[in-house]
């Protein structure tokens, strides 16, 4: 069931009303049941990965907090990270690792052919396992008491507003709240729907609608010319973040309805100065698991350089793998690594400041700088295969004076797009929801009409799910 | 709190009303002409139609080498020369689309009679699950019995029935398994069994080897066509009940066109078993509506094995005599209300020497999709060839049935309109059936050319032995450049 569906309008409401409607001491059930349900949606065998996944890890938790010899406690924690690494490689990895193993043995010329798998990837596997992970890390350091009810876990791995594509939380944050007794109230379903409102309008107006054109240049890169194979790089660097940022839009506004706030997962990432900036505004329950679980744990940067810069690349490949199951993401992450370092030592050694205020020349071009390295940078994750992404950047650079096919872009695709970065301007370090009520009554509604009718009359009429529910 | 919420909601209602009125006043026509296209299908129906025929893409496909390239709903015209028989044509479509075409006709038209093929291969789960049907079904979304906003929310948040090949294919699997044989004493439990069965035995070829060609075939025989129709739960059948009921509200007369199979190839890959499954479903059809007062003409057994023209998946897609004799059987079938009108017509059997295509969409070339009123040189028509449509519109002409006299000199003129020096080509195939596909190129540019106006191109070819013995010329522009370029007014004469 994905948020932009005529399904999800009506179960939202419904489970919102049966929600409030029975005593607070039940509604953990009606979450609960929602929540299943919602992931059945897609494919009712895989709530069975779950169910594992969150008995494994209920009870790994109470036990390691029981037993007293650290020893113990430890091999507890293997099991865990085992079983839910096991179900993540077996089902993301395993035929990534057979087809690169077998191309290596084909090369080497040794008679071996690991077996490939039909496997097909549970929605949202690398979110909930990363969630429930950092659960029973959190466990095993002391940071979080084992929780007792079962139910309360097994709501915290799988609360339907943020279940499939994060964001990723922390057990200490999400199921206190999760506990608590809300009342319905105006100023949650006010937000709630604000949210919901602005996430649909940048998923289906601006992400939609830039799919079918950016699909257009990533598939026959060699029939553009240059001018539109940029333009097709720069469309998709809007679409993934109009499409994520969408659906954590969306996450959030659902779960606010129901009086559980979720952490903001973007924070205008393309005002960023640099690429170490970059990752706290993108993504950012992923980047901060990685840093409480990767890379603090590893040292940070209390370490020598050396050791600081292994560290920052194993962070950013291991995102690049968390991404998908594909040479390209591993590219990827390595690329944000490298240029992480290179713009540390370089800023060090010129004594770059990064300082600037915000919306100054020095804050803009920096940004701009930002921008055309992780448009640049895209070009791996977007691509199907490193070759592709080698094919890309040849055709960019080829001027290829014939082109057999160019990208026509209706204007009113510009103008929404242009809307989009504008608003991001405009809500540089703040949500929409608290920028919007500001506004005066009527000018809210202004607001509004315009989200409903653009959403109504200029979403994509294509069916384009959530590019990171492929993750 | 609540009078709070009560007043944003009525606010709510306010703001869909008058968005409503603003999608419908300045948007809708756009979306509909952008995302259900079908409509037009419907609006471009003459006003004085009193016949429509319902078809999917056995109304207008033709053979390469037919002399007569028309639709059976033309030459059902033909019968019927001073009524106006009209056609609504979309192809893969079936009964549940054709229901929401027929909802568009206006209520105060003069359609008496519909036709509407009945095609035995949209009763099968190949069809009913097709990859297809998630473009059909969005095509028809904002055609519904709504208000255009509430039509244009569905289609936004896509409730329509939306799945991707994959689920598509597991429906297919997932109906093929449970869909056991029942009426008929078979070896096989279900149409999966059937299929390995075949896959496994294969047809062997004249020196006993694995024909890799005529198995699989065999096996799409035996998929499209292995199923035990049910009146009581096949989709289909319900799509065809709401047809007639719509029919009736209409005042309508139906006219059921069960359409020939190749039971000749059925036969002779697969065997009498399956001949029998076919003609007991056509059969069940028969009855089914008969009984529901339909007129149902029985054309299964009509055409023979040469006249299907797809050779590699078994279709209803048929040759020129094919398509006349399924057009005769329908006609006689009108004598009941148009008896008087009735007219045998006389077909000639010479093809033509002149041709002259205008682009004005009244001749049958291909590639009539680059048919465009961007530009044009006479009338408001040209065709447009460049980059992913890098062939204008095509003459495919039947040469095999010409007379040795008129094959000695073709002469070729045309208008055509271009803004740089990237060259189209003239391309003249000749294609003699299962044995030689040659292609002769002559350049039609020179540094002479005038750029951004309409510039005439004349030449006279000798025909060499290869045109002269071809079964089919073809006879195009080509522009592989992304540059646009525009022909109009294209003539062929043969000397």
């Amino acid at each position: 069931m994905l948020f932009n569906t005529i399904e999800f309008a009506l179960f939202l409401p419904i489970v919102l009303i049966l929600y409030f409607s029975i005593p607070h001491r039940w509604r953990w059930c009606i979450l609960l049941a929602a929540s299943y349900y919602f992931y059945m949606c897609w494919k009712v065998e895989y709530i069975f990965l779950i169910l594992f996944s969150t008995l494994i890890d209920y009870f790994m938790a109470i036990q390691i907090e029981k037993n007293p010899n650290k020893k113990w406690k430890f091999l507890l924690l293997l099991v865990s990270l085992v079983t839910n690494f096991g179900l993540l490689f077996y089902f993301k990895y395993y035929n990534f690792v057979s087809t690169s193993l077998n191309e290596l043995f084909a090369y080497i010329k040794m008679d071996t052919e690991i077996p490939m798998m039909k496997l097909l990837l549970p929605v949202g596997i690398s979110f909930y396992t990363f969630q429930t992970l950092s659960y029973t890390i959190d466990v095993f350091f002391g940071k979080q008491k084992a929780e007792k009810h079962l139910g309360y876990f097994a709501l915290y791995v799988t609360y339907f507003p943020q279940l499939v594509a994060g964001p990723i939380e922390r057990f200490s944050t999400l199921t206190p709240q999760l506990k608590e007794k809300h009342t319905f109230t105006y100023e949650n379903l006010k937000k709630g729907f604000q949210m919901i409102l602005y996430g649909l309008f940048i998923k289906m107006v601006i992400a939609d609608n830039l799919s079918g054109f950016v699909d257009q240049i990533y598939n026959n890169p060699t029939q553009y010319g240059s001018k539109d194979l940029i333009t097709g790089i720069f469309l998709y660097s809007f679409q993934i973040y109009s499409d994520f940022f969408g659906y954590s839009t969306i996450a959030i506004g659902s779960s606010i309805l129901f009086g559980v706030h979720l952490m903001d997962n973007f924070k205008t990432p393309y005002l960023a100065k640099n690429i170490a900036e970059f990752w706290q505004r993108w993504h950012i329950s992923l980047s901060t698991w990685f840093r409480d679980y990767v890379y603090f744990p590893m040292g940070g940067n209390k370490v020598a350089k050396g050791r600081w810069f292994l560290n920052i690349m194993v962070v950013f490949v291991a995102s690049g793998i968390w991404h998908g199951a594909n040479w390209t993401f591993l590219i990827w992450g390595f690329l944000y690594g490298l240029i992480y370092i290179l713009e540390k030592l370089f800023n060090d050694l010129f004594h770059i400041h990064n300082k600037w205020k915000p919306f100054t020349i020095g804050h803009l071009l920096l940004a701009l700088k930002t921008f055309v390295l992780v448009t640049l940078i895209w070009i791996f994750f977007r691509s199907q295969s490193f070759h592709d992404a080698m094919v890309m950047f040849q055709s960019i650079f080829s001027n290829n004076s014939s082109p057999k096919a160019s990208l026509i872009i209706p204007a009113f695709v510009w103008i929404f797009l242009g809307l989009f970065i504008l608003s991001d301007f405009l809500f540089y370090n703040k949500r929409f929801d608290i920028q919007v009520n500001k506004m005066p009554f009527w000018g809210r509604w202004v607001v509004y009409a315009v989200l409903i009718f653009s959403i109504i009359v200029f979403s994509g009429v294509d069916n384009f799910p959530f590019i990171y529910f492929q993750f | 709190m609540w009078k709070k919420v009560v007043l944003n909601f009525l606010i709510l209602i306010g703001v869909l009303v008058i968005s409503n009125y603003v999608y419908t006043k300045w948007f809708f026509e756009d979306d509909l002409k952008k995302n259900s296209d079908i409509i037009q299908i419907v609006r471009e129906l003459p006003k004085e139609t009193e016949i429509v025929y319902v078809a999917e893409s056995s109304n207008i496909t033709y053979r390469m080498d037919d002399l007569d390239k028309r639709k059976i709903s033309e030459f059902i015209g033909d019968y019927y020369p001073g009524i106006q028989v009209s056609d609504l044509t979309k192809a893969a479509s079936h009964a549940g689309i054709y229901k929401v075409l027929l909802e568009q006709i206006p209520k105060e038209s003069k359609v008496k009679i519909v036709i509407i093929t009945l095609n035995l291969r949209s009763f099968n789960a190949q069809w009913i699950y097709s990859n297809l049907e998630t473009a059909l079904q969005k095509s028809v979304v904002l055609l519904k019995n709504n208000p255009p906003l509430v039509n244009r929310f569905l289609l936004s948040f896509k409730a329509y029935d939306i799945k991707t090949d994959k689920e598509r294919q597991a429906q297919i699997i997932s109906y093929w398994k449970s869909a056991k044989f029942k009426t008929q004493h078979l070896p096989y439990k279900n149409v999966i069994e059937w299929d390995r069965f075949m896959a496994q035995k294969g047809i062997l070829d004249s020196s006993g080897r694995y024909d890799t060609i005529l198995t699989p075939l065999a096996c799409s025989y035996i998929k499209t066509y292995a199923f035990e129709l049910d009146t009581l739960s096949n989709i289909r059948i319900k799509d065809f009940d709401k047809i007639i009921k719509l029919a009736k509200q209409r005042g309508w007369n139906l006219v059921f066109n069960l359409l020939p199979e190749n039971l000749e190839q059925a036969d002779r890959l697969v065997g009498k078993e399956l001949v029998q499954m076919i003609e007991r479903n056509a059969e069940i059809l028969k009855k089914y509506y008969s009984n529901k007062g339909v007129v149902v003409v029985d054309n299964l057994h009509l055409v023979k094995d040469d006249q299907f023209i797809d050779r590699d998946f078994p279709t209803e897609h048929y040759a020129e005599q094919g398509r006349k004799a399924i057009a005769e059987q329908v006609s006689k079938s009108l004598k009941c209300w148009y008896g008087s009108y009735y007219k045998t017509p006389i077909y000639t059997t010479i093809p033509k020497t002149t041709l002259l295509n205008t682009c004005e969409n009244s001749e049958i070339w291909n590639q009539r999709q680059t048919i465009t009123t961007e530009k044009s040189y006479s009338g408001t028509k040209s065709s447009l060839y460049y980059g992913e449509n890098p062939y204008c519109i095509t003459l495919e002409y039947p040469i095999g049935r010409v007379s040795d006299s008129l094959k000695n000199k073709l002469t070729i003129s045309f208008w055509y309109l271009q803004n740089s020096d990237s060259e189209a080509s003239l391309i003249i195939e000749s294609i003699k059936f299962n044995q030689y596909h040659l292609t002769n190129q002559y350049s039609i540019t020179n540094s002479n050319s005038k750029k951004g106006i309409w510039e005439f191109y004349s030449t006279t070819i000798e025909l060499g032995d290869s045109m002269k013995n071809a079964d089919v010329l073809k006879i195009f522009l080509y522009n592989p450049t992304g540059e646009k370029k525009y022909v109009d007014d294209f003539y062929v004469n043969f000397q």
